[in-house]
């Protein structure tokens, strides 16, 4: 049990503030793009127009007889340098500027760098590119065909295959699923969209010819592991690297991975001795970096007749575009996807994944979502609602019936994880109360009888976040602990420094509130400080839900360690034995006499001015965390929603959100998270697609095609909370920040398609557009 | 991004003239905005380029054209042409019949299908606009072809043609960003027609 500091000291629980929004309501904030160095340049991308082709020739001379070109530089350069190629975060690799040909459209191709940037922006159109159509590959489906073209010829396998990954009984399962007495399939696509974060991708590249250091500020959510890929594949000196993450507008996985501008950008300044910034446009950022999703399932489910479900089996195809540079643990091609039994107690399941290349941008990341664990929610939501619909069972009492229940944890699911705790009930029955579900049953049947559209969906997901435990996780190689450093000054005020990295989470709050609670020092005397490699201890960033679950804990145990030798410190000032001294937070007192007291202030001024004799000066401690488990988030989100029969629009009347994270540490920007997560949610399910037609040409390359919901589109959240600690976390806290993307998409499809379902609908793939609709309503006849 | 675009259009010139006019690759670029031809290969085949203006960018798509099919008897011409824009802006490719026939009431009319595909900024620009674009363009072709065949009757005629005119053969790029821009002002009136006048004219 944790106990509550005053509102005072902000430990977990309170709401604080966030500390970081005083700087960015003022407009104070320090983006890479508000980096500013004395004779800095700047770099320009020349990007294919083709999805597949041969470059038969470039021509630079007009753009470097450009006045204020200082550079042009092109693949063949790079070769020179053995930098035309890097390595992806997943066992493959990509090309920095191609090299013989491109393989989708804004591949990279050149890098101008000029004095100013409307100068590079000229020059780039005088860089004359030749190419030689080749035939495009656009549709994953027929990847694998015999006649397909081999689009990786660089690689020694001449298939389009890049991975067949299996997890599971097949055998037991194929057998279920022909014997049981009912079975429901779907299959669904869960279409390629993009994080589209606020701020765009972009670096400062800064080398010093005279100190041989390399400074690069840059769009990093995990700088320090960005650092050792620089210095392993540009053979520049680790301790010559530095890289600073500064304020980041939004990442979602988008600014996970290295891009080849990051490069670019490093190798101009190498080659210049001048900083060169390079920042994309949103159509760079939209059609050239990391995507995400793009997953085609088929899922079977094999019940009783009274719908007790018994095996899942699961069959995707992955669409990577032209390189794998999905960013996900070494040993997880398809990512955490095998949690696909969601929160259902299946005896058995089967799960196969092939990965393929297609002539399209390259991923995909994790888009506010624990490696796959979105496309696995969307998927199981989505099929335990066609069983229902097989069955005539309410979707609701047919999960009540199959949740995993609370008794069973740690629970041992039959794809290999060890779900740490849940109440999966307890999350299903506050929702149902607060949406009033059994009566909106009835409201909705009497629509239908009034040849009304409405529908109710339910999704009732289990999030697996937090990677990972170092036996099991690591990202080319770097085994994925994190940690925290923490200092207390004399004046008893303290700063933190994390490997995490925020991009708008509100790490600054919220790991001073960890501090808070463990220490007792007010929040406001701490600063917490991320993404600078040169002060920060080793992590590996920020990403898949795991800064509570890994830094946040790391935070917990060196305040932990803190506070032992505080107590050491304690005793010597007041004169007693150690063991004789009890804690609450912000103060040692003698047991038996709480007037005989050492706040923590005291004790860190006498921590350098006055320390027993067998003990080191100062106050500080660091620790790196390797979590022991995952972690499991859980929620039931309820979406009700009304059809217009005339223009197909749909209009979501209330969305319920319910989550249980375990314990929390700042209830208002849990809360906070539920709404930007539900808002991203409601965009995928309505109105988000990165398409692409038979050539190869982005269809949704710009915000025109691409669109970001805004307040107008946005319906009322309202959330409600459970709480089932995590029972390994040293805090008993889950991680929040993806649940709602992750448990969303399925709530909003499954309302659709209950409104639907009289109709005989049983599935509508994302994103379900008002056309998409009135297609189906007129198919049915229904249209008005 | 493929698209096919049937057109034909009545004109109150003989079937004669008006073939011997759409015969002629030359003759038949001098009416295509923004299209020129630069240099004959041989008897069928054209190099030449398209000026496409996209806001303050212009686009040049070189590339070359050939006739597949000429017969003179039955009036029709097959053709595949095929640009590329150097500055990497992609490129545009096109197959197309052309057919005249001579109308009972006098004069002739032109059928044309052709098959375009468009790669690169344009196709993701113009995705929902280029058959809008096309009906511009087709316009504008239209209404040149008219003037340049009324051009040649005058001359026959014996009235002498302005040797000024005769000369200006630069090409004006086709501006694109306006033609867009009508082309929604088209897409506009056209649904305000349809609400307000049924649905009978699509």
């Amino acid at each position: 049990m944790l106990q509550k500091t005053s509102a005072e000291v902000g430990g977990m629980g309170h709401s604080v503030k966030r500390k970081e929004d005083l700087r960015f309501v003022q407009g104070k904030g320090t983006y890479v793009d508000d980096v500013r160095l004395p004779r800095m340049v700047y770099g320009q991308m020349i990007r294919s127009p083709y999805a597949h082709a041969k470059i038969t020739a470039i021509r630079t001379e007009a753009a470097k007889n450009h006045p204020g070109v200082l550079a042009v530089i092109t693949g063949q350069d790079l070769e020179k340098a053995g930098l035309s190629w890097m390595p992806t975060l997943f066992h493959d690799k990509q090309m920095v500027l191609a090299t013989g040909k491109v393989l989708f459209q804004s591949q990279e191709v050149a890098f101008v760098v000029a004095e100013d940037r409307y100068t590079a922006a000229d020059a780039a159109e005088l860089v004359e590119v030749e190419y030689e159509e080749l035939p495009v590959l656009v549709n994953p489906h027929k990847a694998l065909d015999a006649d397909a073209p081999i689009l990786r010829d660089d690689r020694e396998e001449k298939t389009n295959q890049i991975f067949h990954w299996e997890v599971g009984d097949r055998h037991r399962t194929d057998q279920e699923l022909q014997t049981a007495p009912v079975r429901a399939e779907v299959r669904a696509v869960f279409q390629r969209c993009h994080p589209a974060p606020l701020e765009t991708c972009g670096c400062v590249a800064d080398f010093n010819p005279a100190t041989g250091r390399l400074t690069v500020w840059e769009t990093s959510q995990a700088p320090h592991a960005h650092r050792t890929l620089f210095a392993l594949v540009a053979g520049i000196p680790e301790n010559n690297i530095r890289i600073i993450a500064p304020d980041i507008g939004g990442g979602f996985g988008n600014k996970v991975p290295i891009y080849p501008g990051y490069v670019c950008a490093v190798v101009a300044s190498l080659q210049l001795g001048r900083p060169v910034k390079w920042i994309e446009t949103r159509s760079e950022n939209l059609q050239s970096t990391g995507f995400a999703r793009d997953y085609h399932m088929t899922a079977e489910v094999a019940a009783e007749a009274d719908g007790k479900v018994k095996a899942l089996r699961v069959k995707t195809l992955a669409d990577h575009g032209a390189f794998n540079a999905a960013a996900q643990p070494s040993k997880f091609p398809a990512g955490l996807f095998s949690v696909c039994t969601g929160s259902y107690d299946f005896s058995t399941a089967f799960c196969e994944v092939d990965g393929v290349y297609t002539n399209k941008a390259p991923g995909g990341i994790a888009y506010r979502c624990s490696f796959r664990v979105t496309e696995a929610a969307y998927l199981i939501e989505r099929v335990m609602d066609v069983l229902a619909a097989e069955l005539q069972i309410d979707p609701v009492d047919l999960r009540l019936k199959n949740f995993v229940p609370p008794d069973k944890f740690p629970y041992q699911s039959p794809l290999g994880w060890t779900y740490d705790s849940g109440n999966y009930q307890a999350a299903m029955n506050l929702a149902l109360e607060k949406i009033g579900y059994r009566e909106l049953r009835k409201e909705q049947k009497e629509k239908r009888e009034r040849g009304e559209l409405m529908g109710i969906g339910v999704s009732s997901f289990t999030e697996i976040v937090g990677a990972g435990p170092a036996h099991t996780f690591d990202i080319v190689g770097i085994k994925m602990f994190d940690s925290c450093e923490i200092r207390i000054h004399p004046t008893g005020k303290a700063i933190a420094r994390m490997g995490t990295k925020a991009q708008g989470q509100g790490h600054e709050t919220t790991f001073a509130q960890i501090i808070a609670q463990e220490l007792g020092i007010p929040v406001a005397d701490i600063t917490v400080e991320e993404g600078d490699t040169d002060t920060a201890p080793y992590g590996l960033g920020t990403y898949a839900s795991r800064s509570t679950p890994t830094a946040g804990a790391a935070t917990a145990m060196a305040s932990r360690k803190i506070r032992e030798k505080a107590k050491k410190i304690a005793g010597h000032l007041l004169e007693v034995s150690a063991e004789d001294l009890e804690w609450e937070p912000g103060k040692f007192y003698v047991k038996g006499a709480p007037s005989k007291a050492k706040t923590i202030q005291e004790i860190a001024f006498a921590a350098y001015t006055n320390l027993p004799p067998d003990l080191e000066a100062g106050l500080e401690a660091v620790h790196y965390y390797d979590p022991p488990n995952l972690t499991f988030p859980f929620g039931t989100y309820i979406c009700v929603l009304d059809i217009d029969k005339g223009t197909g629009e749909i209009k979501v009347r209330r969305f319920v959100a319910v989550d249980d994270c375990g314990n929390i540490i700042n209830p208002m920007i849990v809360e906070g998270q539920i709404h930007g997560g539900l808002t991203e949610g409601l965009a995928i399910a309505f109105m988000q697609e990165i398409g692409y037609d038979e050539s190869g040409n982005v269809q949704g390359g710009t915000f025109m095609d691409y669109l970001v919901p805004t307040a107008v589109e946005t319906p009322n959240w309202e959330t409600g909370k459970t709480c089932t600690p995590s029972p390994h976390h040293p805090l008993g806290a889950k991680g929040v920040g993806e649940s709602p993307n992750v448990g969303s998409p399925a709530a909003f499809v499954n309302a659709v398609v209950d409104a639907l379902s009289h109709l005989g609908v049983r599935h509508i793939d994302m994103p379900i557009t008002p056309w998409k609709v009135w297609q189906i309503l007129k198919e049915k006849g229904v249209a008005e | 991004m493929a698209i096919r675009i049937e057109k034909s259009f009545q004109i109150q010139e003989p079937l004669e003239s008006v073939w011997a006019f759409l015969s002629d690759p030359r003759k038949v670029a001098n009416c295509v905005p923004g299209a020129q031809v630069t240099e004959q290969i041989d008897e069928h085949t054209y190099k030449g380029l398209i000026k496409v203006q996209v806001g303050p960018s212009v686009t040049d798509y070189k590339g070359q054209a050939h006739i597949e099919r000429l017969d003179h008897d039955s009036h029709e011409i097959e053709m595949v042409g095929k640009g590329q824009d150097v500055r990497g802006k992609g490129s545009a490719s096109m197959k197309m019949t052309g057919s005249v026939r001579s109308l009972p009431q006098g004069g002739s009319e032109v059928v044309t299908v052709s098959e375009i595909n468009v790669v690169g900024l344009l196709a993701q620009l113009g995705a929902r606009m280029i058959h809008e674009v096309s009906n511009k363009m087709f316009e504008q072709f239209t209404a040149n072809l008219r003037r340049e065949l009324e051009k040649e009757r005058s001359k026959q005629s014996g009235s002498s043609a302005s040797p000024a005119e005769e000369t200006g053969n630069e090409p004006q790029p086709i501006k694109a960003l306006p033609i867009v821009v009508s082309a929604i002002g088209e897409g506009i009136a056209r649904s305000v027609k349809q609400i307000f006048g049924g649905n009978k004219d699509p």
